[in-house]
């Protein structure tokens, strides 16, 4: 316990620089405004400010990726209150009570339980993530070959089976993902694999160039149909933003109850805040004593979800930081952007670098203070965003984008590349392919080949080797219970 | 729309595996080789390729059509086209002209297709952009980009 004390005092030394208060504030407002414009969601818009990292020591551009990140999940609800368009996936649920909030001329109200809820559920998720992480990461650098393959089995397996949608399509997503993450030269016997006479292939393709690719370039593509967006209403009609005794009574109880559903949610690899914020809506609704208010305005419905898409946010980074492996499509653009930055997360980051890692910590718990401050005086002039016409934030969010690519290898041929995984990315959102488990299977393809072919030198050839250590049991008991999971869970809704 | 997904998981699989197998066997201590990972990796491809086609032909299980909006929406994929024509473009002209004139060319014209008929207001915005990301990443950023003879021209 007290070493836990000594190493969050550690990372509140390296938090609490000027520069990185500074970029927490940076980095949360422009998260919350990208969070706030519809459809681009905190993946697009970290992938987007990947350039401003560039050039920072590791620390700060961890710090102000997260803050990011975390800016997104404030500002997602906005436009779902003000406008009834969720910023992202995460905030649909939002829709269903903030919007008729507002209707009903609450609007300043349902702004405050937003930012308030996502206050206290990211509060709640950092109180566990401050507990939870040295734990893990002591035990995973206990970690050999074998347990690797196994843990990244699992989060593969875990990505398709419990995230939404056709497992099939998600099992073809991660062979496509595997597949471009093996182009380039062998690690191990220096081969060059798939680059199909291409030498600019030969180093491998840069997994952040896809990124950028299939989730900024892509939702582009996407508002495509909708250039002519125009958000309008009535900033007089917020009225004051803040709440009742009456809003904290109803609301309460809700934030605390699903903070840790919603951390829990966050912890295991592709269950994302769009999981978490339906359940914990679904889980209000049906403990409430008038579940018929819902959907017209209970301010519960909007405190519940809220509380614990933050505490979501807050579990995704479990994963990131104490095994190196992203649990979510923003954790993956954050893995890729530190690696670009020669900092690789994952349990040595802590006995490396502990003040990397315990100083990312203690800056969400900063940010997080930082970002109620500007989400709540401010909320009346941020929300003001919304009314840029989409014609306008299309080009820049392009323009940002392709900028970005340049900066990660000065390299032309990037472009080609960032262009046809837009195209691709466009063609997998129309055959509802998931986009989550390509990007972590291109991710961790490399690691699960290399960890493969390790334990199989280990063990000269035999696969025995994952049977014989019981943490790599444990994962693939883990792996398979999932997919049996997935499989009943399949049955059922086709039956 | 899985019969095409799985169509299209069949095909790359198909291509992704033959490739695999034609790699040289070179193991140098290495039990699996080179080979045997993207092997098993195009099985997989291919295997739930054909799982997804065929279960189309059952009538309880079958997907709705696959709507690209080729004919429908034609003018989004043109957009889209040019886009990734003109965004090549971009990157191949950014070595030979620096990063001023090649991003302002861009921005024009990636807004004059989104922001159809306000000239001038997307020629701010191109200039706008161009000239703030340049201050942002080369000066205050001091990240290194390409300079042609416009920004020959400037004291940073």
């Amino acid at each position: 316990m007290q070493e836990i004390f000594s190493n969050l005092a550690l990372g509140m030394q390296t938090a609490m620089t000027w520069t990185n208060i500074l970029w927490v504030v940076i980095g949360g407002s422009l998260g919350t405004i990208i969070g706030m414009l519809p459809g681009l969601g905190p993946a697009t818009g970290v992938a987007v400010l990947i350039p401003i990292t560039f050039g920072m020591n590791p620390a700060t551009a961890l710090i102000t990726m997260c803050a990011v990140y975390y800016g997104a999940m404030f500002g997602g609800s906005r436009a779902s209150i003000m406008i009834n368009v969720p910023g992202d996936a995460s905030a649909i649920v939002s829709c269903f009570d903030g919007y008729p909030m507002t209707k009903q001329g609450r609007a300043g109200p349902a702004l405050a339980i937003s930012a308030i809820a996502s206050f206290i559920g990211g509060m709640i998720g950092m109180v566990f993530l401050v507990f939870l992480t040295q734990p893990i990461a002591s035990a995973a650098l206990k970690f050999g070959p074998a347990e690797m393959f196994s843990l990244l089995l699992f989060a593969l397996v875990a990505t398709i089976t419990l995230s939404e949608g056709n497992l099939l399509k998600g099992l073809i997503a991660i062979a496509f993902g595997l597949m471009l993450a093996t182009v380039g030269i062998d690690g191990m016997t220096g081969i060059i694999r798939f680059t199909y006479g291409i030498e600019s292939l030969n180093d491998g393709i840069d997994f952040l160039v896809i990124i950028i690719g299939v989730y900024a370039v892509c939702e582009v593509y996407k508002n495509f149909k909708d250039i002519n967006a125009v958000y309008k209403f009535d900033s007089k009609s917020i009225g004051k933003v803040w709440i009742t005794k009456e809003d904290w009574k109803r609301s309460w109880k809700p934030m605390l109850r699903n903070s840790p559903i919603g951390f829990l949610i966050g912890v295991l690899p592709g269950m994302g805040g769009s999981i978490a914020t339906f359940m914990s809506y679904a889980l209000e609704k049906n403990l409430s004593k008038h579940p018929e208010e819902f959907g017209k305005g209970a301010i519960e419905g909007l405190a519940a979800p809220e509380a614990s898409n933050n505490a979501c946010s807050c579990g995704a980074m479990v994963p990131l930081l104490t095994l190196g492996i992203p649990g979510s499509g923003t954790t993956a653009v954050m893995l890729g952007a530190l690696m670009m930055l020669g900092v690789r997360p994952g349990p040595t980051l802590f006995t490396d670098h502990p003040e990397i890692a315990w100083g990312v910590i203690a800056s969400m718990i900063i940010g997080n203070i930082i970002l109620i401050i500007i989400n709540l005086p401010l909320a009346i002039p941020l929300v003001q965003i919304l009314r840029v016409p989409t014609r306008i934030m299309l080009p820049i969010i392009m323009g940002l984008a392709l900028i970005g690519t340049f900066f990660l290898n000065y390299s032309s041929f990037d472009f080609i590349i960032v262009m046809i995984a837009g195209i691709i990315g466009y063609m997998f959102s129309k055959l509802e392919i998931p986009l989550p488990p390509l990007v972590l299977a291109l991710i961790l393809g490399g690691a699960f080949e290399q960890n493969l072919r390790n334990s199989m030198v280990l063990s000269d050839g035999s696969i025995s080797i994952f049977f014989q250590k019981p943490i790599s049991v444990v994962f693939l008991v883990l792996a398979v219970g999932t997919l049996v999971y997935a499989l009943l869970r399949r049955k059922k809704q086709t039956a | 729309m899985n019969l095409i997904t799985g169509i299209i998981a069949i095909a790359i699989g198909g291509i992704y595996l033959v490739t695999a197998m034609l790699l040289p066997e070179m193991r140098m201590g290495d039990k699996l080789g080179p080979k045997l990972f993207p092997s098993i990796v195009g099985i997989l491809a291919i295997v739930a390729g054909t799982i997804l086609a065929l279960e189309e032909r059952n009538p309880g299980k079958r997907s709705k059509k696959a709507d690209f909006g080729f004919v429908k929406h034609k003018e989004v994929w043109i957009k889209i086209l040019l886009t990734t024509a003109v965004g090549i473009a971009y990157g191949l002209l950014m070595d030979p002209l620096g990063f001023l004139l090649p991003t302002t060319l861009f921005m024009l014209f990636i807004s004059t297709l989104i922001n159809k008929g306000r000239l001038v207001q997307n020629l701010i915005l191109a200039i706008a952009f161009s000239v703030i990301t340049y201050g942002v990443f080369a000066v205050a950023l001091k990240l290194s980009l390409p300079r042609g003879f416009i920004e020959q021209l400037l004291p940073f």
